[in-house]
């Protein structure tokens, strides 16, 4: 018996030793040379991609789309556009004709060049589908028209002073690579599906990274397009993947396995400080323009009270929230994120100061009957970190003798709510991003009475005065008298405190900082004013990476 | 014993058909629009509304349902809001993998649970048995993606010897789709390296998925064998003098082996549903994470297509072990089960 008890223990050990012996070894010794793969930049974001530029418009399908397709301007962080497909544009008709003139010899990743047909394709493509970013244009854009095969031409149903800043959302696709790929029998008429299929795994598009392969749940890999026409850096990457993985610790072990080179931006904060103690890692912290909002219904009782929604914002101590629950946020200052160009910085906001709140609280209606008038708080259970920022709403307001209730709902159910005003609760924690980087984006998106009965505007605020002042501002086409608009619009919200604006976010990513350059990284080291649209931080034509380094690391 | 498994074929279609119409029904009674949850809050109102009638969302909810019923029959499940392919292809696409996970799970967690519950049984009381059950009572008590993290921080990070992301490593060639199961599929083409990858990949996330089920199946082995070891019928055979190597096979562990392949059953079916946050955890594309991304997204015919294939697997499974049981002990049958 002993000696049976003997063998068994050993041949648990020798089982054991031949895994690892077997799984090991190899791996190391290959992992020292330094290959063409290793030339990457993986991000993780979350699942799923859609790289069709008709139906993507999340945080991960822009990341993919700005890689993948041309624009025909392309953003900097001052909020200002520069030439990219297009050299040249002339404004006419008072903001009602834009005439693009294109860059001469670009190539889609199949060899075609790129013409004014593709220009005026993609545009008609995206409109007709509508889906993904066609929100942007579908109210303005009343046609558009190739005039030669280097000139486009858009016709605007009225000005839109800031389109030029919405044409970065406008993806040219290959014209005769989707018609070659349309299924037939599709809701599109004549043009079958559009092609949604097979762009749901293909590319049409001349970016400087071109698709090589689509796992679905789980990556997308591109690698370099070498005739790209906006050249390339020596150490430009050669590959770029995007991974649909964002669990905290799967990221975490390939951070520290460098098999990844930035994070996501959704990682828990004690995640981000892990990863910041692993060598060669650090975290980039930078306002990216969406803003953290507590959306007051002001058409329910008790938050239809301007006075009680005054000393609501006048309670709220904004200095814990930055500090403690979202580090490296910024207090916000009114209804449009600091770093958005068209921010008045003139307006004032609001600070914590009980005195006032209370001296607010008495001159609202429901003063003396607080107690039959309970408001009612959603938090999204998908951002956990909002349970704190609950917590302590509810106790600043117990301070005044607001009673706040608080559920947890997840978007699905919140956005469910948001459709009727009666099923819409007093008060909602959502976080808002502009759709293109100016004021006007969030001013229209949240307060205009076109966005009640979706998230983007739980407060219901159907005010024709804001209504006016947003339109006409839009319809600026200079952009000094716009801005001024723009705070003109500002201070009136200010005035009639439909919302709590309760910090500006600071967007965390882990990186390899070792082996890779990331300029937007190095314009947050710098502390550089300005920020990019969603998913051109990402642009890995402009990030560089060095194997060698990395594998220094090991 | 084809009669009765007939007749386990047609009450299984029963429930196969009730189930279907509960999780229609649930699927549907769930608040948020799946229409304007799929095209985004700013996709225009034409827009939302032309999708609702691709998906019949604009008919009566039995009217609906016998659409999705006869597309069920011509084996077409309907579109995915989240993947927008077709759902059938989904599942084509992510059961594989899936299932190459809980089979070799599976493997792990009989032949494992059994092997330990053996060795701890017949050395009991000693150093291994007390080994094995202080093993057991932490895989029973920890959930399968605490093991899942606690292996990727151990044999991914600390001793980085297995991979712990996706079904197979950058720059290898998934074999051509044969059975969708990569292992099988590259071992049928003969591309030994790429099996050796994609087993490699399966490694931690079966063991992290088998623990809780082994552990289990270890314990009950362990207790039923003792239980057998004092019962008179050993004893009798003992002193008849039959070799004790012949008794322990024959005689003590098929018996005991009962309870055993009864509660593993279970948990094998069980696996599915475990799997996915194990799957999550090592970014593995496979049915189970699909299964909750489309439920999170509201993706209704995703959510039907992904229940009603783990129902098919589970009334499955406990068919076969009806079997297995009443053929480890006849005196069982499958009448009375």
């Amino acid at each position: 018996m002993p000696r049976l008890r003997k063998a068994v223990a050993l041949l648990l050990v020798v089982g054991l030793l031949v895994t690892l012996v077997g799984c090991g070894g190899k791996g190391q010794n290959a992992a020292k040379q330094v290959k063409s793969e290793d030339s990457i930049i993986r991000i993780t974001e979350d699942w799923p991609v859609f790289i069709d530029p008709g139906v993507g418009s999340k945080f991960s399908d822009s990341i993919a789309l700005v890689n993948t397709y041309d624009t025909l301007v392309f953003p900097k962080p001052d909020g200002s556009v520069v030439p990219h497909l297009a050299t040249k544009w002339d404004i006419l008709d008072n903001g009602l004709t834009y005439k693009f003139y294109l860059r001469q010899g670009v190539k889609f990743h199949n060899g075609d060049e790129v013409t004014a047909e593709d220009v005026e394709f993609s545009m008609n493509r995206l409109l007709k589908i509508g889906e993904g970013f066609a929100y942007l244009f579908t109210r303005d854009v009343a046609g558009v028209k190739a005039l030669d095969k280097y000139t486009v031409e858009f016709q605007l149903k009225k000005p839109f002073g800031p389109f030029l800043q919405s044409l970065v959302r406008l993806y040219i696709l290959n014209k005769d690579e989707v018609l070659a790929h349309i299924e037939k029998n599709g809701q599109y008429g004549e043009m079958g599906d559009y092609g949604k299929k097979w762009l749901l795994t293909h590319d049409a598009g001349s970016g400087p990274y071109k698709v090589k392969e689509v796992k679905m749940e789980e990556y997308v890999l591109w690698e370099k397009f070498n005739d790209y026409w906006g050249g390339w850096d020596p150490n430009a990457p050669k590959f770029f993947k995007l991974s649909g993985s964002v669990e905290p610790i799967t990221v975490r072990t390939a951070m520290g396995r460098r098999e990844l080179e930035i994070t996501d931006e959704l990682q828990p904060l004690e995640n981000y400080k892990t990863m910041d103690k692993i060598k060669g890692v650090d975290v980039a912290t930078f306002l990216n323009g969406h803003n953290l909002n507590l959306m007051l219904n002001t058409k329910k009782a008790p938050t239809d009270d301007v006075h009680f929604r005054r000393a609501l914002a006048y309670c709220i101590d904004y200095n814990a929230i930055i500090t403690s629950i979202y580090p490296g946020s910024a207090l916000s200052k009114g209804p449009v994120p600091a770093v958005l160009p068209g921010h008045d910085p003139t307006i004032p906001f609001f600070k914590r100061d009980l005195a006032k709140a209370k001296e607010e609280l008495k001159q609202s209606k429901y003063y003396g009957k607080l107690d039959q008038y309970p408001v009612s708080l959603s938090w999204c259970a998908e951002a956990p970190e909002e349970e704190k920022l609950a917590l302590l709403i509810q106790a600043n307001a117990a301070e005044l003798g607001i009673k706040i209730n608080i559920t947890k709902k997840p978007f699905g159910s919140m956005m469910a709510d948001a459709q009727k005003l009666e099923t819409t609760p007093n008060a909602s924690l959502v976080f808002v991003a502009p759709h293109y980087n100016e004021a006007g984006s969030i001013l229209m998106s949240r307060y205009h009475s076109s966005s009640c009965g979706t998230w983007e505007q739980m407060e219901w605020l159907q005010d024709k005065n804001i209504d006016n002042m947003i339109e006409d501002a839009l319809a600026t086409v200079d952009v000094k008298q716009r801005f001024e608009k723009y705070a003109q619009v500002q201070k009136a919200l200010y005035d009639l405190c439909p919302t709590i604006w309760l910090f500006d976010q600071a967007e965390k990513r882990a990186y390899q900082k070792d082996y890779v350059y990331w300029p937007t990284a190095e314009r947050a080291l710098k502390k550089e004013k300005g920020c990019l649209p969603m998913g051109y931080d990402q642009y890995v034509h402009d990030m560089k990476v060095y194997p060698e380094k990395r594998l220094a690391l090991l | 014993m084809g009669i009765n498994l007939l007749k386990r074929i047609g009450l299984s279609i029963f429930v196969l058909f009730g189930l279907s119409i509960l999780i229609f029904i649930i699927s549907r009674v769930v608040p948020g629009d799946p229409a304007r949850l799929a095209l985004g809050p700013r996709a225009p109102e034409w827009a939302v509304q032309k999708l609702r009638q691709e998906m019949h969302l604009d008919k009566p909810l039995y009217t609906q349902y016998v659409l999705w019923l006869d597309g069920l029959v011509h084996g077409d499940l309907g579109r995915s809001l989240v993947t927008r392919r077709s759902v059938t292809t989904d599942i084509k696409e992510f059961l594989p993998a899936t299932l190459e996970i809980v089979i070799l799970s599976a493997i792990v967690l009989v032949f494992g649970g059994i092997f330990l519950g053996i060795i701890s049984a017949k050395f009991t009381n000693s150093w291994l048995d007390g080994l094995i059950r202080v093993i057991s009572y932490l895989g029973i008590v920890s959930p399968a993606f605490v093991w899942a993290i606690i292996f990727v921080l151990i044999f991914g990070y600390n001793i980085p010897i297995f991979p712990t992301m996706g079904r197979l490593s950058p720059g290898v060639v998934p074999p051509p789709m044969i059975t969708g199961m990569y292992t099988v599929d590259s071992l049928i083409t003969g591309n030994f390296g790429t099996f050796v990858d994609a087993f490699k990949h399966l490694v931690l996330p079966a063991i992290a998925l088998a623990m809780g089920g082994m552990a289990q199946a270890a314990r009950i082995t362990r207790s039923s064998m003792l239980d057998n070891m004092g019962k008179d019928y050993i004893a009798a055979e003992k002193a008849y003098g039959i070799p004790e190597g012949l008794i322990f096979v024959k005689y003590l562990l098929k018996p005991s082996l009962i309870p055993t392949v009864s509660v593993a059953s279970l948990d094998i079916a069980a696996l599915f549903g475990n799997a996915f946050l194990v799957e999550l955890i090592f970014n593995y594309p496979g049915f189970s994470r699909y299964g909750i991304s489309a439920m999170l997204n509201k993706d209704l015919n995703a959510i039907a297509g992904v229940i009603m294939v783990l129902g098919v697997i589970f009334v499955t499974i406990n068919i076969i072990i009806d079997f297995i049981v009443a053929y480890l002990d006849p005196r069982i049958g499958l009448a009375g089960r």
